[in-house]
C-alpha cells in the first residue's frame, strides 16, 4: 500500500462519489483525516476499523455530546467502532451537500437513545441533559416542563413520543438546523 | 369535513388531549397507565401488518420502516430480526426489502439514462451504510436489466441526456475544482471550532464579498483600464505626486487610470487593423457588471430569503423543540467553546421556561400600547437624527471656508458617522421594546438608512454643484477617500481598539470579555460594498483597492477574533440574520443603479471622461450605438416606448399581477392550513381504522351487542348494524360515517366490555374473521405472528 492518493483506485473513488456527498477530492481529504487518527493502521489497510475512542479522538466529535450516540449510528458493526467508510458516511451526512431530509433521519436515529423509533420522553430529557453539559444541572421539574413544551409543540397526534414523522416536521421548520447540524471536513 | 376540522380546530390543545386520554382510558381501562405502550405494540401485530402495508410505506424513498428492523414487534422483519443485524444473511434481506421498495417506483425503474440518475440519487439518499447501498445499487441494476425492454430512444433524447449529462460532469469537475481552489477553508473552519458557526457566517460573509469584488476587479482592468493604460503609454508625461495627494485622490493623481475624468473618449488604435472604442468599453463594461451583480445578487437573496423565511414559515414555530434538537452546533471543536455552548443552552432553556411562567401574567393592553408609543417616538427620533446629519452634510459641503483640504475633512466627517452612529443606534434600540432579533433588524435598517442617505446625498451635491467641472472626478475622488479612511479605521483603529479590550480583559478578569461583534462587523462591510457600488463607476481601480482591504481585513479581523474575542455568550442564529444582510447589499446596489440610471440619463460631463462627446451618458447607446438620429422609425418606435402611457401602463400592470401572485399565494396559504388540519384528521381516521381492523382480527366484532344498553337511534347501534354487517364479507368502512363517529366518539361501551375477556382467553382459530381481511400477502404474517408470538 503506497501514501495518501494512491490509496484508492478510480473507480474506488468514483464509487464513493456516487455513493456520498463528497467529490473525489473530498473523499480523499477525508481519507487523509481518518488516517490521522491512527496513521500506522489506517497506512496499513485504508479501510481499517478504528475503535470508538480512536474516532471520539476526531476534534469535531471530542467535544460533541452526543458522541457516542454519532459513532453507533454511523458504525456498521452497530458498536460504535467505524470503518473508513463509516467514517466518510458520517462526514457525508454532515457535510453542506447532504440535504435536510437526510440529516433529519440520522439525526433521529442520534437522539432516539433507546431505539424503539421514538422519542419518548426519556430520550428528550436525555437529550437535554447532554446539552447542558455536565457541570451544570437543571432541575427535575424544569426539565420536566421544557419536555412537555416540546411535546406540546411537535407532538401532532398527542401519543406523548415523536415520531419520526414529527421531528422531521420540527426540521422542516428550522432555519437553523443545517447550520448546526454541520461538521466541516 | 370541513366542519369537523373547524371543530377540532376551534378546541384548544387541552381539549383534543383530553379526547385522546379518554379513548386510550376506554381501551386499557383493565391495565396499569405504564403499561400501555409496550401493550399497544405487543398487542397490534395485526396493526403493524396493516401499517406496514399502506401504500404510503411502499415509497421508494421512505426508507424509514427500515429502521423498524431495531424494534422488536415488527412482524413483518421479524425474519431479519432473528438473524442478527451484523450477518451478511441480514444485509441482504435488508438490501431486498429496499429493492423492493424501489421496484415500487415506475419510474425509478425504467431503463434510461434519466432513471438511471435517479436511482443513483435516490441511493445517495438511503440513510444507510455505504455497504447497504452497494448491495442495494447491485440489486437494483441486476433486476433493472431483468425487466428492461430497450426500446430505441429518439434522437432528441438521446441529446437531452448527452446535454444533461455533459452539464452534470461539468458540475462535478468545478466542485472538485472549487474544493481544492477553496480559499480560506481552514482559517474559516478554525474560527467556527473556536466560535461557532455564527461568527463563521461572518467570515463566509467576507469571502463571498471578497470573491465578488475579485471578479469584479478582474473584468473592470481587463476591459477599461489595461487599454486605457496602454493608450496612456504614447504619451508619456510624467506628474509630481506628493504624498498627500495619495489620501486626497487630488493633485496629481485627479488625472489618472484612477478616476473617470482621465479615460480616453474616442478610439483606441491598436497594430491591427481594429479599433477600440473607449466610450463603448467604459460604457458596456459598467452596465454589464452592474447589472449582471444585481441579478446575481437577487437571485441570492431571494434563495436565501426562500430557504431561511418562507419554508420555514419564518421559524417561529417549535421554540422549544428547535432549542432542544438544533441547539447544539456539530461544528465546535474546542473544549471551552463546547462548555460556552453547553452554559449558553442552559441559560436559554432558564430563559425561555422565565418567559413561558411570566406570560401567564399577560401584559396589559395598557403597557403595550405605551411600549408601542415609545417605539414610535424612538423610531422618528432617529429617523429625524438621520435626516439631521444629513443636512449637516450638505450644509458642511457647501461651506466655503478656503481651507486647502477642506474635501478631505468632510470625508473624516462622513465617515465618523457612519463609524460612531451604528454604535448610538445599537444604545437607542435597548431603550425601545423589540424582540433581540427585530432590534437587530431595525439598528441594520437604520444603520443601512445613514450610509447610503450619505452616498447618495454625496453623489447629488457632487452632481449638482459641480456639473460644469468635472464633477465624476470629483465624486471618485470622494469615494476614493472614503474607502481609504475607511480601511484606516476598520484595518488599524478597530483592531487595535479590541487588541486593547483583550489585554485588558487578561488583565483583569472582572471585565465581561469582549466577544465578537457579528451584527457592527457586517455593517462595515455593508458600508464597504456600498461604497464600492457607488463608486466603481466614477473610480474603476476603487474596485482592486476595497477587494485588497478585504484581503488584509480578513487576516485581521481572523487574528482579532481568535486572539482578542471570547466566544458570544448567546447563542446567534444565523440563518436569517444572513439573509438580510444579503438583502442590505442588494438594496445598496439598487440605490445605486436607480441614482447613477437617472443620472445617466440626464447629465454628462462635457469636461472630461468617456462621454464627453455625448450630451447625457445614455447618448453612447441611443447615438453612439444605435445611431437613432439617422434611424427614424426605431427612434419613433423608442419613443413610444418610453412615453408616460406605455410606462404607466406597465406599470399597472405589473402592480396587477403582483396583486394577483399575492392573492394566489394567500389563496395557496389557507389552502396549506385545510390540508393541515386534514392530515390531522386523516391520521386519527386511520388510528381508528387501525384500532378497528386490529380489533376485528381479534374477533371481537362477533357478538352482536345488546340493544337494550342504547336505543335503537345510538350511534353504536348505527355503526354496528350499518357498517359491520353480520356478514362479515364485502368488509366496507364509510369514510363519511367514520370520522363522523370520531367526533362523536367511539362505539365504547362495546370495546369495554370485550376487551379485557379478549385479550386474556384469545382463541387461536378465529378463522372466519381472519379470512374476511386478506389484503396482499398480510394474511402469512399475520398469521405467523399469532403463532410464534406467546401473547402475554
Amino acid at each position: 500500500m503506497g501514501q495518501g492518493k494512491s490509496q484508492f483506485t478510480e473507480e474506488e473513488l468514483q464509487d464513493y462519489e456516487d455513493l456520498t456527498y463528497f467529490t473525489k477530492k473530498e473523499v480523499l481529504y477525508a481519507h487523509q483525516k481518518f488516517k490521522a487518527l491512527a496513521p500506522e493502521k489506517v497506512g496499513h489497510n485504508k479501510n481499517a476499523k478504528l475503535p470508538m475512542l480512536k474516532i471520539l479522538q476526531y476534534p469535531e466529535l471530542r467535544v460533541n455530546p452526543f458522541r457516542d450516540r454519532i459513532c453507533k449510528v454511523f458504525s456498521s458493526s452497530n458498536d460504535g467502532d467505524c470503518t473508513f467508510e463509516d467514517f466518510l458516511d458520517m462526514m457525508s451526512v454532515f457535510s453542506e451537500m447532504a440535504p435536510k431530509a437526510v440529516k433529519a433521519e440520522h439525526a433521529f436515529r442520534i437522539f432516539d437513545f433507546d431505539g424503539d423509533d421514538m422519542i419518548g420522553v426519556s430520550d428528550l430529557r436525555e437529550v437535554i441533559e447532554r446539552l447542558c453539559g455536565p457541570e451544570l444541572k437543571l432541575g427535575d421539574s424544569e426539565i420536566q416542563q421544557l419536555v412537555q413544551n416540546v411535546l406540546e409543540e411537535a407532538d401532532l397526534d398527542d401519543d406523548g413520543a415523536l415520531s419520526f414523522a414529527e421531528f422531521e416536521h420540527i426540521i422542516d421548520k428550522s432555519s437553523d438546523f443545517c447550520h448546526a447540524f454541520r461538521i466541516r471536513l | 369535513m370541513v366542519t369537523n376540522f373547524i371543530l377540532l380546530k376551534v378546541s384548544s390543545w387541552s381539549e383534543t388531549a383530553n379526547m385522546e386520554e379518554e379513548i386510550e382510558e376506554v381501551e386499557f381501562e383493565s391495565r396499569p397507565t405504564s403499561a400501555r405502550r409496550t401493550l399497544t405494540l405487543r398487542n397490534n401485530a395485526a396493526r403493524q401488518v396493516a401499517v406496514n402495508f399502506m401504500p404510503s410505506r411502499q415509497l421508494p424513498y421512505n426508507t424509514l420502516r427500515l429502521r423498524r428492523n431495531n424494534s422488536e414487534h415488527n412482524a413483518l422483519l421479524e425474519e431479519v430480526d432473528a438473524a442478527e443485524a451484523d450477518t451478511p444473511d441480514s444485509v441482504e434481506k435488508q438490501a431486498d426489502i429496499i429493492v423492493r421498495e424501489m421496484e415500487q417506483h415506475k419510474r425509478l425503474m425504467e431503463d434510461d439514462p434519466e432513471a438511471e440518475e435517479m436511482r443513483r440519487e435516490a441511493l445517495r439518499d438511503l440513510p444507510q451504510g455505504l455497504t447497504m447501498k452497494r448491495n442495494v445499487r447491485a440489486k437494483l441494476s441486476a433486476s433493472v436489466s431483468l425487466r428492461s425492454k430497450r426500446r430505441p430512444i429518439s434522437l432528441w433524447k438521446r441529446i437531452k441526456y448527452r446535454i444533461g449529462f455533459a452539464w452534470k460532469r461539468l458540475r462535478d469537475r468545478c466542485r472538485d475544482v472549487v474544493f481544492s481552489f477553496e480559499f480560506w477553508y481552514e482559517p474559516i473552519r478554525q474560527i467556527e471550532g473556536h466560535f461557532g458557526s455564527a461568527v463563521g457566517s461572518y467570515f463566509y460573509f467576507l469571502r463571498w464579498l471578497f470573491a465578488i469584488d475579485l471578479l469584479l476587479a478582474i473584468l473592470v482592468v481587463t476591459f477599461v483600464v489595461i487599454p486605457q493604460a496602454l493608450h496612456d503609454e504614447h504619451k508619456a508625461d510624467r506628474v509630481q505626486l506628493g504624498a498627500l495627494d495619495f489620501v486626497t485622490g487630488g493633485g496629481g493623481l485627479a488625472d489618472s487610470l484612477l478616476f473617470y475624468g482621465h479615460y480616453h473618449e474616442g478610439t483606441i488604435a491598436t497594430p491591427t487593423a481594429l479599433t477600440y472604442n473607449m466610450a463603448y468599453a467604459y460604457f458596456f463594461t459598467m452596465v454589464c457588471l452592474y447589472i449582471l451583480f444585481f441579478g446575481v445578487l437577487c437571485y441570492r437573496t431571494a434563495y436565501s430569503y426562500r430557504l431561511n423565511f418562507i419554508e420555514t414559515s419564518g421559524g417561529l414555530s417549535h421554540v422549544f423543540a428547535n432549542k432542544v434538537f438544533c441547539g447544539w452546533d456539530f461544528g465546535v471543536v474546542t473544549q471551552e467553546a463546547a462548555q460556552l455552548n453547553a452554559n449558553s443552552l442552559y441559560n436559554e432553556f432558564k430563559e425561555l421556561l422565565n418567559e413561558q411562567n411570566r406570560k401567564k401574567t399577560a401584559t396589559s393592553c395598557c403597557i403595550k400600547f405605551a411600549q408601542y408609543v415609545t417605539n414610535v417616538i424612538i423610531s422618528i427620533f432617529v429617523v429625524a437624527l438621520i435626516v439631521g446629519i444629513q443636512w449637516g452634510l450638505w450644509l458642511l459641503l457647501g461651506w466655503k471656508t478656503g481651507l486647502l483640504h477642506w474635501e478631505l475633512c468632510v470625508s473624516v466627517v462622513v465617515t465618523a458617522c457612519v463609524t460612531l452612529c451604528p454604535l448610538m443606534f445599537h444604545v437607542v434600540v435597548a431603550l425601545e421594546f423589540y424582540n433581540p432579533r427585530t432590534a437587530l433588524y431595525v439598528t441594520l435598517a437604520r444603520t443601512w438608512l445613514l450610509d447610503v442617505g450619505a452616498l447618495m446625498l454625496l453623489l447629488v451635491y457632487w452632481s449638482q454643484k459641480h456639473a460644469d467641472e468635472c464633477w465624476e472626478t470629483a465624486f471618485g475622488q470622494e469615494a476614493y477617500r472614503l474607502v481609504l479612511l475607511d480601511s484606516a479605521i476598520s484595518l488599524l483603529v478597530l483592531p487595535l481598539f479590541e487588541f486593547t479590550r483583550g489585554l485588558i480583559y487578561n488583565w483583569s478578569k472582572s471585565e465581561s470579555a469582549p466577544e465578537f461583534n457579528i451584527a457592527y462587523n457586517s455593517l462595515t462591510l455593508i458600508y464597504n460594498q456600498a461604497v464600492l457600488w457607488f463608486g466603481m463607476l466614477f473610480c474603476p481601480l476603487l474596485v482592486i483597492a476595497v477587494t485588497l482591504k478585504l484581503l488584509l481585513l480578513f487576516y485581521i479581523k481572523k487574528e482579532c477574533a481568535l486572539r482578542a474575542c471570547q466566544p458570544a455568550r448567546k447563542v446567534w442564529r444565523a440563518a436569517q440574520t444572513q439573509t438580510v444582510l444579503y438583502m442590505f447589499v442588494t438594496l445598496s446596489l439598487f440605490t445605486t443603479l436607480f441614482g447613477v440610471g437617472s443620472l445617466f440619463f440626464r447629465t454628462s460631463s462635457h469636461a472630461c471622461g468617456p462621454f464627453r462627446g455625448y450630451d447625457y451618458v445614455y447618448g453612447v447607446l441611443s447615438e453612439g450605438v444605435l445611431r437613432l438620429s439617422d434611424r427614424h422609425t426605431a427612434r419613433n418606435v423608442l419613443t413610444f416606448i418610453v412615453r408616460p402611457g406605455v410606462i404607466g401602463f406597465l406599470m399597472l400592470f405589473l402592480s396587477v399581477a403582483v396583486y394577483y401572485m399575492r392573492a394566489k399565494a394567500l389563496a395557496q396559504r389557507s389552502m396549506v392550513d385545510i390540508l393541515r388540519h386534514m392530515l390531522v384528521l386523516q391520521a386519527k381516521d386511520k388510528d381508528f381504522l387501525l384500532t378497528a381492523i386490529a380489533n376485528v382480527s381479534n374477533g371481537e366484532w362477533r357478538y352482536s351487542p345488546k340493544p337494550t344498553d342504547e336505543g335503537p337511534d345510538s350511534h353504536t347501534w348505527k355503526y354496528l348494524r350499518e357498517v359491520r354487517k353480520p356478514s362479515n364479507s364485502g368488509f366496507h368502512f364509510d369514510a363519511s360515517r367514520l370520522s363522523h363517529s370520531l367526533i362523536e366518539g367511539r362505539p365504547r361501551s362495546f370495546v369495554k366490555e370485550n376487551r379485557a375477556s379478549n385479550y386474556n382467553e384469545r382463541k387461536p382459530e378465529d378463522g372466519d374473521t381472519d379470512s374476511s381481511f386478506s389484503w396482499q400477502g398480510s394474511n402469512n404474517y399475520l398469521n405467523k405472528s399469532e403463532e410464534d408470538r406467546p401473547w402475554p
